[in-house]
């Protein structure tokens, strides 16, 4: 998994790319510092550009939900597509983000 | 196929160059991977990767470096080869003889054995079902489903079995970061990280197929195994993979006290994954189209039942049925059988003759009437025991005659016969037979009209560059070519041609051309110039609505240039190895064979010692690929760049992308896919691997 970071004004957006699986422990842990450090009130996950996601990487955006939540910040996941759209399907988790085409 | 059974036949090993000598010998004196006595004589062939190896080879093995990057994981769908073994020093298999030894059983198999360290970063799911597809052992539509169960249950043998790592429950960003550091630490040390995973596939009698995850550690089975708590929820993912997994499979098992997991999948049903319906949809097109240019099957035949009671044709229908025949068509009259039969031509009518509206009688004479129809086989079944009806049906054009009440025996015999008859299928096969090696031989050659491997490494070495292609002919014949041609010491002449259309018509055009680019002389004219005279020679030669999209360039490694003339080919990528940076250079132009006097432009661009150069084939970027889309030019770009700064220099760029491409397309393409990548290099190095690639050692141990 590959991401980028970009501020404005009030709303952070992180661009992720290629497969989202249990071996990205530690780029998805910098990713979730630097959210951090950003404050912002919007935290957009923009995942169109993610192919392919497992159990572990639903449990990693779960876990970005739950740091957006401690720093009161409203998290997004946009752009699903493919697996990862049918994955965010079957796991329900429109009941657990806002999610964006 | 060689059996590695047969202790007299040599097996072939595909071997990575980064391997020592001593390395291999003690991996191939290693008996309890390979035998009980290893076969010999082994003969091996090495290569830098494994677009070095002849993909026409069977293999028995292949080692794997340590560590192996994404282009040894290609040799999973680029080698004729089922069992693939990692090469490193902690190797220890003894615990495992029974999962490799029943994999010796079985045909319809891949094997492949990594260790935990290297297997931890790799995409081993996606590359392990895109080699299951490319095997025809699970079909498109299945395929999401496999992956995603073969990701989890891969997930939980490497991370609760072989590093023993505890994650359940909901997880805590200070437990996750806890975690974290001590995957990193397990996969380190050697107790974890050296231990194996094993990933089997086979097809079992009743279609369905088998996929084995064994590990080294302690196994994974949860507490409870019918726990079918609902997939994520509120909860974290971690370690609850269970359910997931078992909602994707036909059945799950455990062996070896929960340190092999057993994942059946039936190939009729879907799981809760289905493939993108987008991408499903262009497979299904694909398939018509081929089964539309190909020949009837019986099985396959359609069959009209025409008969007034429902009762009558439902038991016809049944018997049918039951002997595999299910395109059926029925109709409940004389009239409406004349209708039915303009709008399905059947192969076979099995005939009522007491019918309303229209008897028997007079549905014969008027099919028979008709030149489309005159030869369809019609069965006319009939309680009359009269021998002047007999003798009437036949004369107004009945091909054979049933008594009711039906003998079912006898139906079945009938049918087939008469589909025989129809079908003419010993005479087609015969000729189907014939015509298939005839199109086995033109595929040959027009796979050989594209330089192999071994002499575009040998060229490219020669002008300081690493060029790396991968051609994949469509499931017909295609149209695709390229080539290279050596003007002088430092001009190197590329094309790529994609002629329209496939079949015998395009391969038959991809000769011609050859013939006319290797008779000319005037190679180191300008590109622009050269595409001109290309143009008017085939102009002559090609039929009208017949043309192709070319590209030829000259690559001038003293002017540091690329110029170029395209007639209205793919946009090439021009990038940087440095930053991995690419734009697309402009491909237009008029087609070859369309206008007698077409102009072609030279374009020139600069090309220095960091630059590379991809050109590919329309398939690259107009296939259906599994999200339902097309890869979009920015995709590709993006995918480039990945790919560059992932490896740097130490990448054939051709090949990488097209085992990503694979990944994603179905695998059978509709068009010929070719991918060629030149990039600037340190010449001496290229020199050097060029020389000690493809190299072949026999020896026996």
């Amino acid at each position: 998994m590959n991401y980028s970071t970009e501020q404005t004004d009030k709303t952070t957006i992180v661009t992720l790319s290629g497969r989202f699986t249990f071996g990205d422990h530690s780029s998805f842990r910098k990713l979730i510092e630097e959210i951090r450090a950003h404050e912002s009130e919007t935290q957009v996950l923009d995942i169109s550009g993610v192919e392919f996601i497992d159990s572990a990487g639903l449990g990693m955006l779960l876990l970005a939900r739950d740091e957006g939540e401690k720093a009161r910040a409203s998290v997004v996941l946009r752009g699903a597509q493919g697996q990862v759209k049918r994955m965010l399907e079957v796991a329900r988790f429109d009941t657990l983000f806002i999610l964006e085409d | 196929m060689v059996s590695d059974h047969d202790k007299q036949s040599p097996i072939t090993v595909a071997v990575p160059q980064c391997l020592s000598t001593d390395d291999v010998k003690n991996m191939l004196a290693a008996t309890n991977i390979w035998d009980q006595s290893p076969p010999t004589p082994i003969e091996q062939v090495t290569g830098t990767s494994p677009e070095d190896l002849p993909n026409n080879m069977a293999f028995s093995y292949c080692l794997l470096p340590n560590n192996p990057g994404p282009d040894w994981l290609g040799s999973l769908i680029r080698l004729n080869c089922d069992k693939f073994v990692e090469h490193f020093d902690g190797i220890k298999l003894d615990d495992l003889g029974a999962v490799l030894d029943s994999d010796k059983a079985s045909q319809d198999e891949l094997l492949i054995v990594l260790s935990t360290r290297s297997a931890y970063h790799l995409p081993i799911a996606r590359k392990f079902v895109t080699a299951l597809r490319h095997r025809g052992l699970i079909n498109e539509a299945t395929a999401p489903t496999v992956e995603m169960a073969v990701q989890e249950s891969f997930a939980n043998s490497l991370i609760h079995g072989n590093l023993e790592l505890e994650a359940s429950g909901h997880l805590s960003m200070e437990s996750f970061n806890e975690l974290g550091e001590e995957t990193q630490k397990r996969l380190a040390s050697s107790t974890y990280g050296d231990r194996v995973i094993v990933l089997t596939a086979k097809k079992l009698k009743n279609g369905h197929i088998t996929i084995s995850i064994s590990d080294q550690g302690r196994g994974f089975i949860p507490k409870s195994i019918d726990d079918e708590t609902e997939m994520p929820g509120q909860e974290s993912t971690f370690g609850r993979g269970l359910p997931l997994i078992k909602s994707l499979c036909h059945s799950v098992t455990f062996g070896r006290d929960g340190r092999t997991i057993n994942l059946t999948f039936d190939q009729a049903t879907t799981g809760i994954l289905p493939a993108d319906p987008a991408f499903v949809a262009a497979i299904d097109a694909q398939a018509t189209v081929a089964y539309e240019a190909g020949l009837r099957r019986p099985e396959n035949a359609t069959i009209l039942i025409a008969d007034d009671t429902m009762l009558s044709r439902e038991i016809i229908a049944t018997y049918l049925r039951a002997d595999g025949f299910t395109n059926l068509v029925f109709a409940k009259d004389g009239e409406d059988t004349l209708n039915q039969v303009k709008a399905h031509d059947p192969d076979l009518i099995i005939l009522d003759i007491i019918m309303p509206k229209l008897d028997g009688y007079e549905v014969c004479k008027a099919l028979r009437a008709d030149p489309l129809f005159a030869s369809t086989p019609i069965i006319a079944q009939t309680a009359l025991e009269e021998n002047q009806g007999r003798t009437q049906i036949f004369e107004d054009g009945a091909t054979d005659l049933i008594l009711k009440p039906l003998n079912k025996a006898e139906l079945i015999a009938r049918t087939k016969i008469h589909l025989e008859n129809r079908l003419l299928v010993k005479q087609l096969q015969a000729y189907q037979e014939r015509t298939q090696s005839e199109l086995d031989l033109a595929r040959d050659m027009q796979e050989n009209l594209n330089p192999a491997a071994e002499q575009y490494r040998g060229t490219g070495a020669d002008y300081g560059m690493r060029i790396s292609a991968t051609f994949q002919m469509s499931s017909e014949l295609g149209g695709d070519m390229w080539g290279l041609v050596p003007i002088d010491a430092h001009k190197l002449g590329v094309y790529i041609v994609d002629f329209a259309g496939h079949g015998l018509g395009a391969a038959l055009n991809t000769f011609r051309l050859h013939s006319l680019i290797w008779s000319d002389q005037i190679r180191d004219l300008n590109p622009g110039a050269y595409l001109g005279n290309l143009n008017r020679h085939l102009k002559g030669l090609l039929p009208v609505g017949q043309y192709a999209t070319m590209l030829y360039g000259i690559i001038d490694r003293g002017e540091k240039t690329f110029s170029y003339a395209s007639a209205a080919c793919t946009s090439p990528l021009l990038g940087d190895s440095t930053t991995g940076n690419a734009r697309y250079l402009d491909g237009s132009g008029v087609p070859l064979g369309v206008i007698r006097d077409a102009k072609y432009e030279t374009r020139q661009v600069p090309f220095d010692q960091n630059s590379f150069l991809l050109l590919y084939s329309d398939a690259l970027v107009e296939t259906t690929l599994d999200d339902g889309q097309f890869l979009s030019e920015e995709k590709l770009l993006s995918m480039v760049q990945q790919t560059i700064t992932a490896n740097r220099t130490d990448v054939d760029l051709a090949a990488q992308i097209a085992d990503q491409f694979m990944d994603r397309a179905p695998a059978q393409l509709s068009d010929d896919f070719t991918i060629v990548s030149l990039q600037s290099g340190n010449s001496v190095n290229i020199a050097n691997e060029a020389k000690r690639s493809a190299s072949r050692t026999d020896y026996t141990i």
